[in-house]
């Protein structure tokens, strides 16, 4: 068996045509943008469904098995967001916070930050939560804006600031950067060192972006024209790196 | 947070609710029955066709996905397209997982879940040259039973015809469901 995995792992190698240690499939999970519905924390994968969250254990990976179905409160939740040892649901009506420390086969409801209207994702880092809301559909007050939220306590979420946007979808943050996707209207990118003062630093208004992932200063973006991806470790000087387009 | 505030919180919330609800009221049904909404089918016979295939072109990409040096593409309701992503200055393109009524991915070693219309696939990606299921969870996604759209006229899903994995508006003859 052990063998046949090297075997394996060494054709994959081969078939690469590069022996870069990269390719070898590490333990754990990957990531995934913001506006993701499945995500792997630990040794569960939690899949959002119309009102609930779905557990399965995958401590075996290769054999998911079912753990039950954690009932969500209010609106129909979009998006879920694995943080320390919370889970982010972004929703229509705001963010809620679910800790699967204590039963990750039934994480544990801890508290919802409203925000009255409209939610699209959610991520967070450190003691700040970023959330985008947009307008657009029915029961919503129309804005388009983006909140820094303070999660320093989680059960007591406290609004920061909101700053306006234009259509914002998808965001993401690596360190004091934060990426926020305009939809049809662009990329943004922030200083984000001082939430409560988010500095624009740059604006890229010609790429879709309805989601993107930022890591080790590779931001990848997704959207209507296809895939896009950026070097972003002189934020001064952010560079295309290649894209996928899509065929029309 | 105290049970008070709660209480006073959840009033708020059933007020602005209440308020939704009642503030817009429904648009009388339009009397033009022919512009409606009809469901997109995947065919029961296709739905559970997964397969590895050479790269395919980018059609209408959706959620994306990171690991090892690798990117994952969704082409939503079609599948997952894998680039060697390990010089992001050039991806290279290596296959297309076709996996119909696909949207969402995650993945935990080296086992890829993905939806497949209704059910929950878990896939091996472990080794390149041989990409499998390994996993099939049936019966986890219930199918759309109407569109987004309100106010609107439709063609009521027939699930002898498939799985619904979406909604086009289009030109209809004597719909039957309305929302």
């Amino acid at each position: 068996m052990k063998t046949k995995l090297y075997l394996s792992l060494l054709v994959g190698c081969c078939a690469c045509g590069s022996a870069g240690d990269s390719a070898t499939p590490t333990t754990g999970a990957g990531t995934g943008g913001s506006t993701a519905r499945f995500t792997v924390a630990d040794n569960f994968l939690y899949v959002l469904q119309k009102q609930s969250i779905l557990s399965y254990d995958v401590a075996a990976s290769q054999n998911p098995v079912a753990k039950g179905s954690t009932s969500t409160y209010g609106a129909m939740p979009e998006t879920i967001f694995p943080f320390g040892k919370y889970l982010l649901l972004g929703t229509p009506s705001g963010i809620q916070f679910y800790d699967r420390s204590l039963k990750p086969a039934a994480p544990t409801f801890v508290t919802t930050y409203n925000h009255w209207f409209s939610c699209d994702p959610v991520v967070a880092q450190g003691t700040v939560a970023y959330a985008t809301l947009r307008s657009g559909t029915p029961c919503r007050t129309g804005q388009n804006v983006l909140e820094t939220v303070d999660i320093s306590n989680p059960t007591s979420p406290k609004l920061i600031r909101s700053y306006p946007m234009t259509n914002p979808r998808g965001l993401g943050i690596d360190g004091n950067t934060l990426f926020v996707g305009e939809g049809d209207s662009g990329l943004r990118v922030f200083d984000a060192t001082d939430p409560a003062n988010l500095r624009e630093t740059a604006y890229f208004r010609n790429i879709s972006t309805y989601d993107l992932i930022p890591a080790r200063n590779v931001l990848v973006v997704t959207g209507t024209d296809g895939i896009y991806q950026y070097d972003y470790s002189d934020l001064s000087d952010i560079k295309r790196l290649s894209s996928i387009p899509i065929k029309r | 947070m105290p049970t008070h505030t709660r209480l006073v919180l959840l009033a708020l919330l059933l007020i602005l609710v209440d308020g939704c609800k009642y503030g817009n009221p429904p648009a009388p049904q339009p009397t033009d029955r022919t512009t409606g909404y009809r469901a997109v089918y995947i065919s029961n016979e296709d739905l559970r066709n997964v397969t590895v295939q050479a790269p395919q072109p980018l059609l209408n990409p959706g959620k994306i996905y990171v690991k090892d040096g690798y990117l994952f593409v969704n082409d939503q309701q079609r599948g997952i397209h894998i680039f060697d992503n390990r010089n992001p200055a050039k991806p290279i393109d290596r296959g297309f997982l076709r996996i119909p009524g696909n949207s969402e991915m995650a993945i935990k070693d080296s086992t890829l879940y993905a939806n497949n219309g209704p059910d929950l696939l878990a896939i091996n990606i472990g080794n390149p040259a041989n990409v499998r299921v390994v996993k099939r969870i049936e019966n986890v996604f219930a199918p759309s039973s109407y569109p987004d759209a309100r106010q609107v006229w439709f063609d009521c899903p027939d699930p002898g015809k498939g799985y619904v994995v979406g909604w086009e508006r289009t030109t209809l003859t004597d719909p039957q469901c309305y929302r």
